[in-house]
Protein backbone atom coordinates (compact mmCIF):
# COMPACT_ATOMS: atom_id res chain seq x y z
CA UNK A 1 0.00 0.00 0.00
CA UNK A 2 2.76 2.36 1.03
CA UNK A 3 4.89 1.40 -1.97
CA UNK A 4 1.95 2.01 -4.32
CA UNK A 5 1.40 5.45 -2.76
CA UNK A 6 5.06 6.36 -3.21
CA UNK A 7 4.89 5.13 -6.81
CA UNK A 8 1.86 7.31 -7.50
CA UNK A 9 3.47 10.28 -5.78
CA UNK A 10 6.63 9.80 -7.88
CA UNK A 11 4.60 9.79 -11.09
CA UNK A 12 2.67 12.85 -9.97
CA UNK A 13 5.81 14.82 -9.18
CA UNK A 14 7.47 13.75 -12.44
CA UNK A 15 4.41 14.65 -14.47
CA UNK A 16 3.95 17.99 -12.74
CA UNK A 17 7.60 18.94 -13.16
CA UNK A 18 7.58 18.06 -16.87
CA UNK A 19 4.30 19.92 -17.19
CA UNK A 20 5.72 23.01 -15.46
CA UNK A 21 8.89 22.77 -17.55
CA UNK A 22 6.84 22.70 -20.77
CA UNK A 23 4.64 25.48 -19.47
CA UNK A 24 7.70 27.62 -18.77
CA UNK A 25 9.14 26.88 -22.23
CA UNK A 26 5.92 27.58 -24.05
CA UNK A 27 5.26 30.79 -22.16
CA UNK A 28 8.79 32.06 -22.69
CA UNK A 29 8.57 31.11 -26.36
CA UNK A 30 5.23 32.86 -26.62
CA UNK A 31 6.58 35.96 -24.94
CA UNK A 32 9.69 35.85 -27.07
CA UNK A 33 7.83 35.33 -30.33
CA UNK A 34 4.60 37.04 -29.17
CA UNK A 35 2.39 34.23 -30.41
CA UNK A 36 -0.85 34.79 -28.56
CA UNK A 37 -2.06 31.26 -29.19
CA UNK A 38 0.17 29.93 -26.40
CA UNK A 39 -0.86 32.51 -23.83
CA UNK A 40 -4.16 30.83 -23.21
CA UNK A 41 -5.57 28.53 -20.47
CA UNK A 42 -4.03 25.10 -20.99
CA UNK A 43 -6.02 21.88 -21.09
CA UNK A 44 -6.09 19.58 -18.04
CA UNK A 45 -3.11 17.25 -18.13
CA UNK A 46 -3.74 13.53 -18.39
CA UNK A 47 -2.32 11.49 -15.55
CA UNK A 48 -0.05 8.66 -16.62
CA UNK A 49 -2.18 6.00 -15.01
CA UNK A 50 -5.03 6.89 -17.42
CA UNK A 51 -2.77 6.18 -20.41
CA UNK A 52 -0.51 3.27 -19.57
CA UNK A 53 0.53 2.86 -23.25
CA UNK A 54 2.37 5.43 -25.37
CA UNK A 55 0.21 7.07 -28.02
CA UNK A 56 2.61 7.74 -30.90
CA UNK A 57 1.76 10.30 -33.52
CA UNK A 58 3.40 9.84 -36.90
CA UNK A 59 4.81 13.11 -38.09
CA UNK A 60 6.93 14.43 -40.92
CA UNK A 61 9.79 15.92 -38.91
CA UNK A 62 12.85 17.58 -40.35
CA UNK A 63 15.81 16.00 -38.51
CA UNK A 64 17.08 18.43 -35.92
CA UNK A 65 20.50 18.71 -37.57
CA UNK A 66 18.81 19.86 -40.81
CA UNK A 67 16.67 22.46 -39.10
CA UNK A 68 17.27 25.99 -40.31
CA UNK A 69 19.45 24.85 -43.24
CA UNK A 70 16.65 23.66 -45.57
CA UNK A 71 16.59 24.80 -49.19
CA UNK A 72 15.02 28.18 -49.85
CA UNK A 73 14.67 27.44 -53.55
CA UNK A 74 10.88 27.21 -53.59
CA UNK A 75 10.49 30.36 -51.51
CA UNK A 76 12.90 32.31 -53.70
CA UNK A 77 11.09 31.05 -56.82
CA UNK A 78 7.81 32.36 -55.43
CA UNK A 79 9.33 35.77 -54.69
CA UNK A 80 10.92 35.84 -58.14
CA UNK A 81 7.55 35.19 -59.76
CA UNK A 82 5.98 38.16 -57.94
CA UNK A 83 8.87 40.51 -58.70
CA UNK A 84 8.73 39.56 -62.39
CA UNK A 85 4.96 40.15 -62.45
CA UNK A 86 5.44 43.65 -61.03
CA UNK A 87 8.27 44.32 -63.51
CA UNK A 88 6.05 43.21 -66.40
CA UNK A 89 3.29 45.46 -65.08
CA UNK A 90 5.65 48.42 -65.12
CA UNK A 91 6.95 47.52 -68.57
CA UNK A 92 3.55 48.04 -70.22
CA UNK A 93 3.34 51.87 -69.89
CA UNK A 94 7.05 52.13 -70.73
CA UNK A 95 6.40 50.17 -73.93
CA UNK A 96 3.61 52.58 -74.77
CA UNK A 97 5.60 55.75 -74.12
CA UNK A 98 9.13 54.72 -75.14
CA UNK A 99 8.92 51.98 -77.80
CA UNK A 100 12.28 50.72 -79.05
CA UNK A 101 14.71 47.79 -79.05
CA UNK A 102 15.50 47.99 -75.32
CA UNK A 103 11.83 47.63 -74.38
CA UNK A 104 11.33 45.04 -77.15
CA UNK A 105 13.95 42.69 -75.76
CA UNK A 106 12.88 43.33 -72.17
CA UNK A 107 9.31 42.45 -73.11
CA UNK A 108 10.48 39.33 -74.93
CA UNK A 109 12.37 38.15 -71.86
CA UNK A 110 9.73 39.12 -69.29
CA UNK A 111 6.81 37.65 -71.24
CA UNK A 112 8.66 34.39 -71.92
CA UNK A 113 9.76 33.82 -68.32
CA UNK A 114 6.39 34.90 -66.88
CA UNK A 115 4.63 32.44 -69.21
CA UNK A 116 7.18 29.73 -68.48
CA UNK A 117 6.74 30.01 -64.72
CA UNK A 118 2.96 30.25 -65.04
CA UNK A 119 2.72 27.13 -67.19
CA UNK A 120 5.15 25.46 -64.77
CA UNK A 121 2.63 25.96 -61.96
CA UNK A 122 -0.05 24.35 -64.12
CA UNK A 123 2.22 21.33 -64.70
CA UNK A 124 2.80 21.08 -60.94
CA UNK A 125 -0.93 21.21 -60.28
CA UNK A 126 -2.18 18.70 -62.80
CA UNK A 127 0.67 16.36 -63.76
CA UNK A 128 1.52 13.51 -61.38
CA UNK A 129 4.16 10.80 -61.40
CA UNK A 130 7.92 11.35 -61.58
CA UNK A 131 8.32 10.44 -65.28
CA UNK A 132 5.32 12.44 -66.50
CA UNK A 133 6.42 15.49 -64.52
CA UNK A 134 9.89 15.27 -66.03
CA UNK A 135 8.49 14.94 -69.55
CA UNK A 136 6.02 17.81 -69.12
CA UNK A 137 8.71 20.13 -67.77
CA UNK A 138 11.07 19.18 -70.59
CA UNK A 139 8.39 19.96 -73.17
CA UNK A 140 7.64 23.24 -71.45
CA UNK A 141 11.31 24.19 -71.42
CA UNK A 142 11.51 23.46 -75.15
CA UNK A 143 8.42 25.59 -75.81
CA UNK A 144 9.74 28.52 -73.80
CA UNK A 145 13.13 28.34 -75.50
CA UNK A 146 11.53 28.38 -78.96
CA UNK A 147 9.25 31.24 -77.86
CA UNK A 148 12.13 33.38 -76.66
CA UNK A 149 14.16 32.57 -79.79
CA UNK A 150 11.24 33.51 -82.01
CA UNK A 151 10.59 36.77 -80.19
CA UNK A 152 14.25 37.76 -80.32
CA UNK A 153 14.37 36.87 -84.04
CA UNK A 154 11.31 39.04 -84.58
CA UNK A 155 12.87 41.91 -82.65
CA UNK A 156 16.10 41.68 -84.64
CA UNK A 157 14.96 40.90 -88.19
CA UNK A 158 11.48 42.38 -88.16
CA UNK A 159 9.73 45.46 -86.79
CA UNK A 160 9.89 44.50 -83.07
CA UNK A 161 7.14 43.86 -80.53
CA UNK A 162 6.18 47.48 -79.74
CA UNK A 163 6.00 48.46 -83.39
CA UNK A 164 4.06 45.27 -84.19
CA UNK A 165 1.36 46.12 -81.67
CA UNK A 166 1.23 49.72 -82.90
CA UNK A 167 0.87 48.59 -86.52
CA UNK A 168 -1.78 46.03 -85.63
CA UNK A 169 -3.83 48.68 -83.85
CA UNK A 170 -3.39 51.38 -86.49
CA UNK A 171 -5.92 49.90 -88.91
CA UNK B 1 -0.24 16.74 -21.71
CA UNK B 2 -0.85 15.51 -25.25
CA UNK B 3 -2.67 18.75 -26.04
CA UNK B 4 0.24 20.76 -24.76
CA UNK B 5 2.69 18.67 -26.78
CA UNK B 6 0.64 19.20 -29.92
CA UNK B 7 0.30 22.93 -29.29
CA UNK B 8 4.03 23.33 -28.87
CA UNK B 9 4.79 21.08 -31.84
CA UNK B 10 2.54 23.10 -34.11
CA UNK B 11 4.44 26.30 -33.30
CA UNK B 12 7.48 24.58 -34.74
CA UNK B 13 9.84 27.00 -33.10
CA UNK B 14 11.33 25.01 -30.24
CA UNK B 15 11.40 21.64 -32.01
CA UNK B 16 14.58 22.39 -33.89
CA UNK B 17 16.77 22.37 -30.80
CA UNK B 18 18.00 19.02 -29.51
CA UNK B 19 17.27 19.77 -25.84
CA UNK B 20 13.57 19.83 -26.72
CA UNK B 21 13.69 16.14 -27.65
CA UNK B 22 11.76 15.48 -24.49
CA UNK B 23 8.79 17.38 -25.98
CA UNK B 24 8.09 15.00 -28.86
CA UNK B 25 9.13 11.74 -27.32
CA UNK B 26 5.71 10.39 -28.26
CA UNK B 27 6.05 11.47 -31.91
CA UNK B 28 7.54 9.08 -34.49
CA UNK B 29 9.05 10.64 -37.63
CA UNK B 30 8.07 8.93 -40.89
CA UNK B 31 10.70 7.37 -43.16
CA UNK B 32 9.42 9.07 -46.33
CA UNK B 33 9.09 12.68 -47.44
CA UNK B 34 5.71 14.29 -48.01
CA UNK B 35 6.43 14.38 -51.75
CA UNK B 36 7.12 10.64 -51.82
CA UNK B 37 3.91 10.00 -49.91
CA UNK B 38 1.98 12.08 -52.44
CA UNK B 39 3.47 10.21 -55.42
CA UNK B 40 2.65 6.86 -53.77
CA UNK B 41 -0.93 8.07 -53.30
CA UNK B 42 -1.35 9.02 -56.96
CA UNK B 43 0.41 5.86 -58.21
CA UNK B 44 -1.85 3.64 -56.13
CA UNK B 45 -4.96 5.43 -57.34
CA UNK B 46 -4.02 5.06 -61.00
CA UNK B 47 -2.92 1.45 -60.53
CA UNK B 48 -6.19 0.45 -58.90
CA UNK B 49 -8.13 2.56 -61.44
CA UNK B 50 -10.03 4.16 -58.62
CA UNK B 51 -13.00 6.31 -59.67
CA UNK B 52 -12.80 9.99 -58.76
CA UNK B 53 -15.67 11.45 -56.76
CA UNK B 54 -17.51 14.16 -58.68
CA UNK B 55 -16.17 17.54 -57.67
CA UNK B 56 -16.28 20.34 -60.24
CA UNK B 57 -19.23 18.65 -61.96
CA UNK B 58 -21.41 18.97 -58.89
CA UNK B 59 -20.04 21.87 -56.81
CA UNK B 60 -21.93 25.14 -57.18
CA UNK B 61 -19.91 27.65 -59.18
CA UNK B 62 -19.10 30.95 -57.49
CA UNK B 63 -17.69 34.22 -58.82
CA UNK B 64 -14.30 33.74 -57.13
CA UNK B 65 -14.08 30.20 -58.58
CA UNK B 66 -14.93 31.43 -62.06
CA UNK B 67 -12.48 34.30 -61.88
CA UNK B 68 -9.70 32.08 -60.61
CA UNK B 69 -9.98 29.56 -63.43
CA UNK B 70 -10.42 32.42 -65.92
CA UNK B 71 -7.14 33.89 -64.71
CA UNK B 72 -5.48 30.57 -65.47
CA UNK B 73 -7.39 30.22 -68.75
CA UNK B 74 -6.47 33.69 -70.04
CA UNK B 75 -2.88 33.03 -68.97
CA UNK B 76 -2.71 29.83 -71.01
CA UNK B 77 -4.43 31.48 -73.97
CA UNK B 78 -2.10 34.49 -73.97
CA UNK B 79 0.98 32.32 -73.53
CA UNK B 80 -0.12 30.08 -76.41
CA UNK B 81 -0.72 33.15 -78.53
CA UNK B 82 2.74 34.50 -77.84
CA UNK B 83 4.35 31.13 -78.52
CA UNK B 84 2.37 30.76 -81.76
CA UNK B 85 3.47 34.26 -82.80
CA UNK B 86 7.10 33.46 -82.01
CA UNK B 87 6.92 30.17 -83.92
CA UNK B 88 5.34 31.92 -86.89
CA UNK B 89 8.10 34.53 -86.85
CA UNK B 90 10.68 31.73 -87.12
CA UNK B 91 8.85 29.66 -89.72
CA UNK B 92 7.04 32.06 -92.06
CA UNK B 93 9.12 33.48 -94.94
CA UNK B 94 7.72 37.02 -95.26
CA UNK B 95 7.92 39.93 -92.84
CA UNK B 96 5.28 41.11 -90.40
CA UNK B 97 4.05 44.16 -92.42
CA UNK B 98 3.51 41.84 -95.39
CA UNK B 99 1.16 39.59 -93.50
CA UNK B 100 -0.55 42.56 -91.88
CA UNK B 101 -1.28 44.06 -95.32
CA UNK B 102 -2.52 40.65 -96.40
CA UNK B 103 -5.08 40.68 -93.59
CA UNK B 104 -6.08 44.26 -94.36
CA UNK B 105 -6.55 43.48 -98.07
CA UNK B 106 -9.28 41.06 -97.07
CA UNK B 107 -12.02 43.64 -96.65
CA UNK B 108 -13.57 43.08 -93.27
CA UNK B 109 -16.16 45.51 -91.94
CA UNK B 110 -15.16 48.07 -89.28
CA UNK B 111 -17.31 46.21 -86.75
CA UNK B 112 -15.28 43.05 -87.30
CA UNK B 113 -12.03 44.96 -86.79
CA UNK B 114 -13.34 46.58 -83.62
CA UNK B 115 -14.58 43.23 -82.36
CA UNK B 116 -11.26 41.49 -83.02
CA UNK B 117 -9.42 44.30 -81.20
CA UNK B 118 -11.81 43.81 -78.29
CA UNK B 119 -11.24 40.04 -78.42
CA UNK B 120 -7.47 40.57 -78.24
CA UNK B 121 -7.58 43.25 -75.54
CA UNK B 122 -10.05 41.43 -73.27
CA UNK B 123 -7.85 38.53 -72.07
CA UNK B 124 -4.85 40.87 -71.68
CA UNK B 125 -6.86 43.34 -69.60
CA UNK B 126 -8.52 40.63 -67.50
CA UNK B 127 -5.28 38.80 -66.76
CA UNK B 128 -3.55 42.10 -65.91
CA UNK B 129 -6.22 43.40 -63.53
CA UNK B 130 -6.83 40.04 -61.86
CA UNK B 131 -3.05 39.73 -61.63
CA UNK B 132 -2.95 42.94 -59.60
CA UNK B 133 -5.70 41.45 -57.40
CA UNK B 134 -3.48 38.39 -56.89
CA UNK B 135 -0.53 40.59 -55.95
CA UNK B 136 -2.71 42.33 -53.34
CA UNK B 137 -3.52 38.90 -51.90
CA UNK B 138 0.18 38.08 -51.83
CA UNK B 139 0.64 41.13 -49.63
CA UNK B 140 -2.02 39.67 -47.36
CA UNK B 141 -4.71 42.19 -48.24
CA UNK B 142 -8.32 41.64 -49.19
CA UNK B 143 -8.99 38.10 -48.00
CA UNK B 144 -12.32 38.74 -46.28
CA UNK B 145 -15.12 37.27 -48.37
CA UNK B 146 -16.93 40.61 -49.04
CA UNK B 147 -13.56 42.07 -50.08
CA UNK B 148 -12.92 39.13 -52.41
CA UNK B 149 -16.24 39.71 -54.15
CA UNK B 150 -15.81 43.49 -54.26
CA UNK B 151 -12.31 43.33 -55.78
CA UNK B 152 -13.61 40.71 -58.21
CA UNK B 153 -16.40 42.97 -59.48
CA UNK B 154 -13.94 45.87 -59.81
CA UNK B 155 -11.60 43.69 -61.90
CA UNK B 156 -14.44 42.66 -64.23
CA UNK B 157 -15.67 46.27 -64.58
CA UNK B 158 -12.16 47.58 -65.29
CA UNK B 159 -11.60 44.78 -67.81
CA UNK B 160 -14.73 45.60 -69.78
CA UNK B 161 -14.03 49.35 -69.72
CA UNK B 162 -10.40 48.95 -70.74
CA UNK B 163 -11.19 46.48 -73.50
CA UNK B 164 -13.85 48.76 -74.96
CA UNK B 165 -11.57 51.82 -74.88
CA UNK B 166 -8.69 49.86 -76.41
CA UNK B 167 -10.96 48.52 -79.14
CA UNK B 168 -12.06 52.08 -79.89
CA UNK B 169 -8.46 53.28 -80.36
Amino acid sequence: MNIKLVHILELLILNTSVFLYCLFLSLSTALLFRSSSLIRPLAVQKKDRDCPYLISAKIHATPSNYAGSGSKAASLHWTGERILSIALLGLAPVAFCYPGPAVDYSLAAALTVHGHWGLGQIVTDYVHGDFKIKMANAGLFLLSTVTFAGLCYFNYHDVGICKAVALLWSK
Amino acid sequence: MALLLRTVARQGQCLSRSQFGVLYRHAVPMGTTANEEMNKFWAKNTRLNRPVSPHISIYKWSIPMLMSISHRGTGVALSSGISAFALAALVLPESYPYYLDLIHSMTFGPQFLAFSKFALAFPVAYHTFNGIRHLAWDLGKGFKIPEVYRSGYIVVALTVLTSISLAAM
